[in-house]
């Protein structure tokens, strides 16, 4: 496939990292098209209309939306190394567990920004009780071996893997742990490995960069609320 | 894959459940046999809650070796991959698929939220979400007028497919609503194509075999109403029981607090 890759999105959005692994993975040059802190541009607006939302991955200039739809995408779409499991039920189970990651991780972590309102300590504790979950989900799929994919990182570490920059971000702001080796050693384990990954490692968002950008966000966000008539 | 002498497919859901449907109704197209077992959602069975720990919820597929899968739409997924030479649901081409698949999440997240909105509220939150049903059929009306659908007879195509069975079982909820609130939600002239669709899709003689019948499924809706309206006012503490939902909207934003916990099935 010779056709242009872009992504739209921004560089702290877990969502928009996971793309861009999955892409790094597959060998895919692609031109990277950051948002502006606060506003939404018009390539945003046009390509995904219903939600508004980043990531957008337009090939050959028509827009793929949705991480989660974009991932299977680029799996069935570049060749290379396969990103979900060749078995029906592995790639399930991945499926399965990659769903529940987002439900569960990603209003909560943004609770414990507080990019939300909503109780801290509360949404500390989801986010650890879905770690938890997803300690074992790892026992069970990896097998003992290192990823969440087997002896290569797939679709379920790219995903779970894309929040580890904001689980560091969320722990400094929130004052409280997520993510520790105390009660998820494996997890803890994996997120190092993964992190250090060649494919993972310029695109993973330092946590320092994060809380820093969060401050931009809400600044940002609150100016443009103060500009509307 | 040697299934001779296996255990058939199994499939644990309730009869009123949407997302029980949407397997059954894969299952039947592809022509592939299963066994069913109805589960009482009051007193869930030891076999959902050992096969779903995660959510507890129907549908769950057990396979002949004793795994099983939770989650209608991975369930889909699956079946597709597991039975290649059977009849399959998604597209072939990738774009496609990644088509079929954002609308799915449309209807999961935005829509069938909404409409249980409709269901659960009165007065002028019912309004709201009344409206925004229309704002999300709006949108699938534009795609099968002039978008990615434009001139199909389903969303699959010539034939219903993927979409066509996620949109198509809960689409059914829309006119049971209709006789139970009085709230008008597909009007055939606001959204033409919709509508003929979705009249088509009921017309397939596996979606006839897999839906209730009208009587019973206004029946049970009324009985759920009531219940809803009476939780909402805080007649009664909301139960696990018979109102569970099987896939409350992950990041939705909950429509008020007393139904934030009940999001309808869909």
């Amino acid at each position: 496939m010779s056709e242009p890759v872009v992504v739209v999105g921004g560089w702290a959005s877990p969502f928009v990292t996971r793309v861009c692994i999955a892409l790094k993975l597959k060998g895919v040059e692609y031109e990277f098209l950051q948002e502006a802190v606060g506003r939404k541009s018009e390539l945003l607006l046009r390509s995904n209309p219903v939600h508004k939302k980043m990531p957008v991955l337009l090939h050959g200039g028509r827009p793929v939306c949705e991480s989660l739809v974009i991932l299977q995408y680029v799996d069935e779409v570049f060749p290379g190394s396969s990103i979900l499991p060749a078995d029906p039920y592995h790639r399930a189970v991945h499926r399965f567990w990659a769903e529940y990651a987002d439900a569960k991780l990603h209003t909560a972590l943004r609770t414990m920004r507080g990019m939300v309102g909503g109780d801290k300590a509360d949404a500390a504790e989801q986010v650890s009780a879905a770690l938890r979950q997803l300690e074992d989900a790892l026992a069970e799929c990896s097998g003992g071996k290192p990823y969440f994919g087997g002896d290569d990182f797939g679709f379920l570490d790219i995903v779970v893997g894309s929040y580890i920059g904001w689980f560091g971000a969320a722990e400094k702001i929130a004052g409280l742990r997520v993510l520790d080796e105390a009660s998820t050693p494996r997890l803890a384990a994996w997120a190092a490995r993964f992190c250090a990954h060649e494919a993972v490692r310029d695109l993973m968002p330092d946590a320092d960069r994060l809380v820093e950008f969060g401050e931009v966000l809400r600044a940002a966000l609150a100016a443009n609320a103060s500009c509307r008539p | 894959m040697a299934m001779e002498n296996a255990a058939p497919l199994k499939l644990l859901g309730s009869w009123a459940s949407s997302y029980t449907h949407r397997v059954q109704l894969a299952l039947r197209l592809k022509g592939l046999e299963f066994e069913y077992a109805e589960e009482d959602l009051g007193s869930k069975s030891e076999a959902l809650l050992r096969h779903n720990p995660v959510y507890k919820k129907v549908p769950v597929l057990v396979l002949p070796d004793g795994r099983a899968l939770a989650e209608s739409a991975v369930i889909l997924h699956y079946l597709d991959d597991a039975f290649p030479a059977a009849r399959q649901l998604l597209p072939a081409d990738p774009f496609d698929r990644a088509v079929a698949r954002f609308w799915c999440h449309f209807s999961d997240d935005k829509l069938g939220p909404a409409v249980g909105a409709v269901f659960a509220s009165t007065g002028e939150e019912q309004e709201a979400a009344v409206r925004q049903v229309h704002e999300n059929l709006a949108l699938l009306e534009a795609e099968l007028r002039e978008g990615a659908f434009r001139g199909r007879r389903f969303f699959g195509g010539d034939e219903v497919g993927f979409l066509d069975v996620v949109l198509g079982c809960g689409s059914y909820w829309l006119a049971v609503f209709e006789e139970v609130t009085g709230v008008r939600l597909v009007d055939a002239d606001a959204f033409p194509l919709f509508h003929s669709w979705l009249r088509d899709f009921e017309s397939q003689e596996e979606v006839r075999e897999t839906i209730p019948s009208v009587d019973r499924l206004v029946d049970y809706a009324r009985g759920l109403r009531q219940m809803l309206l009476a939780m909402a006012a805080g007649a009664c503490a909301p139960s696990d029981g018979a109102v569970a939902s099987n896939a409350a909207p992950p990041s939705a934003a909950p429509p008020a607090p007393a139904t934030a916990d009940i999001a309808v099935d869909i």
